[in-house]
């Protein structure tokens, strides 16, 4: 009996230091860990929107999605993150569209885990690039081993064909996603 | 030196080498392993391991009579849990970039048989002052371990070491270095190459004392027999 | 060598592995290791005809390195070296026919080293590797440079160019069926020897005849390729038939080179035909349902991993002895 409660005790003991410490330092980090995330999240947004200077969450839609808008607070587009499955593991990347969703202003790959060296050349900008203004109608399309010849089309990197094509199709996902959910009046 | 100050210098240096987490116990695979893919990954890594390590070593080792041996496994496992949360939250405010980097592996801290290892054989039985000083010890192997590892797998997987471009753009990195593949292979060529050389010195040593004991013409009729 | 003479052991230390008899083969160890070399000679040609001189190039990189390699680490570790028993010159043969023509030297020869220096050497040279040391060293290529490694050129004389891709690939990723004809000759693309079957099988069909290959492995590869490889084709016919699993990529190269490597592949008659259709069974999940073209590769080094355990289990029992 003696035991069982010198074991309570030393354990409630522990738990209750450890917690109350940690309630503290939490404390100290959370606004912190907040800014940093929100930071990394403004960033994205003006990485695929150059030309914006400010933003607006749009809250009519049931997922993250940011108004971009210029000086004089007229709208320039949108940007937003999306995600799907790579070769590997999940691609959470951020998608800038002009407002009448035709164009891609620009992507931007957040998190990702693809083949290091290999698929993670979804990345750079000789596969990144080509999605600098490039058309969606009526979906982003990709090819093989040859330069792409229509204003839709990007061309899939060697050797790294299931990355790329995941890429493309993540794009696809979200865009139509948010043309019917924008086409349904919450927001135009 | 003094018997006792030889005795405290050991505690310290034994986990350098001689006792050295990952190359002699084998222990911490997960995370030599996992992060080093670069040399700066882990840096961060084993610094985070021994600042967990160092800290639990001496709560441990303060509390170490009033804790029940029934239970001294699940108290072990909240005070390391505690620090490891505490590193998690400040890189995560601090140094995101590293945080993200990492990932799941700084909370995996906690399972890190080396951290659980040390309080049971060492700061359960022993002092704070020795205690932290045993931690810093196996810290300081874990540090060289991961460094060196990290430090060959991003020579050869990126060209570069701490960032800083050492080999050629000419040289083609050679991508299964920064694989979980590199990692085993380097760990163990690492590892069977640092056992050679211990053997081989140890061969030397013993025999040199043979060849203290034993009559010179002896030795000199036995030699180039055997390699 | 094990597996044939216990007399010329490289080390001098008794290797004596199986229990079958071994006392009937013809040659010596550096007799079947040369008649190895030569029946690979037809495939060093066909490289050479559908591709050109410069395959010489990648080929003669591998050879080199592999025996320098094996050499200078004798010489360091001070063993008796011993590559005039010519295994060290056939893993490099083999690596530099397992490569893409127009393969950089460089990475041949760093293949070279590591499918000797870790492949083999590590484990304690000829008889003690447990894998195969040239696929050691192309597993290690495709790890390290997986761009360089499928980067193919298209035959001297290839009549459509339908892709750069290997057959398996153009299968796999573009739905394309290359013809048997092309296939059989070898005028499509692929790795330096293995796109000739023509060629394969003179060297194999030497190799068979002279009784340097045991015939069981390549068989049980071949009839477990249909078996298997037929199964999945009449469950779904968009897979690939087959007749193409075998003629296509390096099925028959492997077969007839790779996977009866005497060191790597089980000792016993049963044990080999387990070996066989495993690797076949491998061969074709990989190509059917993974994500590379090709699995011959790793198929037979999996299966590799196997070879001790199939050898304890299909041990002959000794007569008059009681329950293992």
């Amino acid at each position: 009996m003696k035991t069982i409660i010198a074991m309570l005790v030393t354990l409630t003991i522990i738990g209750v230091v450890s917690g109350g410490g940690l309630a503290m330092i939490s404390g100290w980090a959370a606004p912190l860990i907040a800014a940093n995330k929100k930071a990394a999240t403004e960033r994205a947004i003006f990485l695929v929107q150059p030309e914006a200077k400010q933003y607006e969450a749009v809250a009519e839609v049931p997922y993250e999605l940011y108004r971009v808008l210029d000086e004089g607070g007229q709208p320039t587009g949108y940007s937003f993150p999306w995600e799907g499955n790579g070769f590997q593991g999940n691609i959470r990347m951020m998608i800038g569209l002009t407002p009448d969703l035709a164009t891609i202003t620009a992507i931007e790959v957040l998190e990702q885990v693809e083949t290091p060296g290999l698929g993670t050349m979804i990345l750079e900008d000789p596969f990144r690039g080509q999605f600098n203004g490039l058309k969606t109608e009526p979906q982003v399309d990709w090819v093989k081993g040859a330069p792409p010849t229509k204003e839709n089309e990007v061309q899939t990197i060697t050797g790294a064909t299931i990355s790329s094509k995941a890429i493309v199709d993540i794009v696809n996902d979200g865009l139509a996603r948010l043309r019917t959910d924008l086409a349904q009046g919450g927001d135009k | 030196m003094s018997k006792k100050q030889v005795s405290l210098f050991n505690d310290y240096t034994k986990g350098v080498w001689d006792q050295n987490p990952v190359f002699k116990q084998v222990l911490g695979m997960c995370p030599a392993l996992a992060v080093t893919v670069s040399a700066m990954n882990g840096i961060a890594m084993a610094l985070a391991t021994t600042f967990v390590l160092v800290f639990s070593s001496f709560i441990i080792s303060l509390i170490r009579k009033l804790i029940p041996s029934q239970v001294r496994i699940a108290s072990y496992i909240v005070v390391i849990a505690t620090f490891v949360t505490i590193v998690d939250l400040v890189m995560r405010a601090q140094f995101p970039e590293l945080s993200k980097e990492l990932g799941p592996y700084i909370p995996l801290i906690v399972v890190n048989c080396l951290i659980l290892g040390r309080q049971e054989a060492f700061s359960s039985k022993n002092n704070p002052f020795r205690s932290v000083l045993d931690a810093l010890g196996m810290g300081t192997g874990f540090l060289i371990a991961l460094a060196s590892l990290g430090a060959i797998r991003e020579l050869f997987g990126s060209r570069s070491i701490l960032g800083v471009q050492l080999l050629p753009d000419a040289f083609e990195p050679w991508l299964i270095m920064i694989l979980p593949a590199g990692a085993f292979l380097t760990l163990g060529l690492m590892m069977g190459g640092l056992n050679a050389m211990i053997l081989r010195r140890k061969r030397r040593e013993e025999a040199d004392i043979l060849s203290k004991h034993i009559p010179k013409t002896y030795v000199a009729a036995s030699e180039g027999q055997e390699v | 060598m094990s597996s044939v003479t216990v007399t010329e052991a490289p080390t001098g230390q008794e290797l004596l592995l199986s229990t079958s008899p071994h006392l009937h083969s013809r040659w010596t160890t550096k007799q079947l290791m040369w008649f190895v070399v030569l029946a690979l000679v037809p495939c060093v040609i066909s490289s050479v005809v559908y591709f050109g001189f410069y395959q010489l190039v990648i080929i003669t990189t591998a050879v080199v390195f592999a025996a320098g390699t094996e050499a200078l680490i004798q010489y360091l570790t001070k063993k008796p070296v011993t590559i005039s028993d010519g295994s060290a010159v056939i893993t490099g043969l083999l690596l530099g026919l397992i490569v893409p023509p127009y393969f950089s030297p460089a990475f041949t020869a760093l293949g070279a080293v590591f499918a000797i220096a870790v492949g083999k050497m590590v484990f304690g040279g000829l008889g003690y590797n447990i894998f195969n040391p040239a696929l050691v060293g192309r597993a290690f290529l495709q790890a390290a440079f997986p761009v360089a490694i499928t980067t193919w050129t298209i035959p001297q004389f290839a009549v459509d160019a339908v892709s750069k891709a290997t057959p398996l690939a153009a299968f796999k990723f573009d739905n394309v069926v290359t013809p048997l004809t092309p296939l059989v000759v070898g005028n499509v693309g692929g790795s330096l020897g293995e796109t000739s079957a023509i060629a394969v099988l003179i060297g194999g069909i030497f190799l068979l005849v002279t009784g340097v290959a045991n015939w069981r492995i390549p068989a049980a590869m071949i009839v477990g390729m249909l078996l298997f490889g037929g199964v999945l084709w009449l469950l779904d016919p968009a897979a690939p038939d087959p007749v193409f699993h075998i003629f296509a990529g390096s099925f028959l190269f492997a077969a007839m080179f790779m996977a009866s490597d005497y060191v790597s592949s089980p000792v016993t008659g049963t044990g080999m035909w387990i070996y066989g259709l495993g690797i076949s069974l491998v061969t074709v999940l990989i190509r059917v349902y993974g994500g590379l073209p090709e699995g011959v590769m790793y198929s037979i080094l999996f299966m590799n991993a196997f070879v001790p355990l199939i050898n304890r289990y299909t041990q002959p029992k000794l007569f008059g002895e009681g329950k293992a």
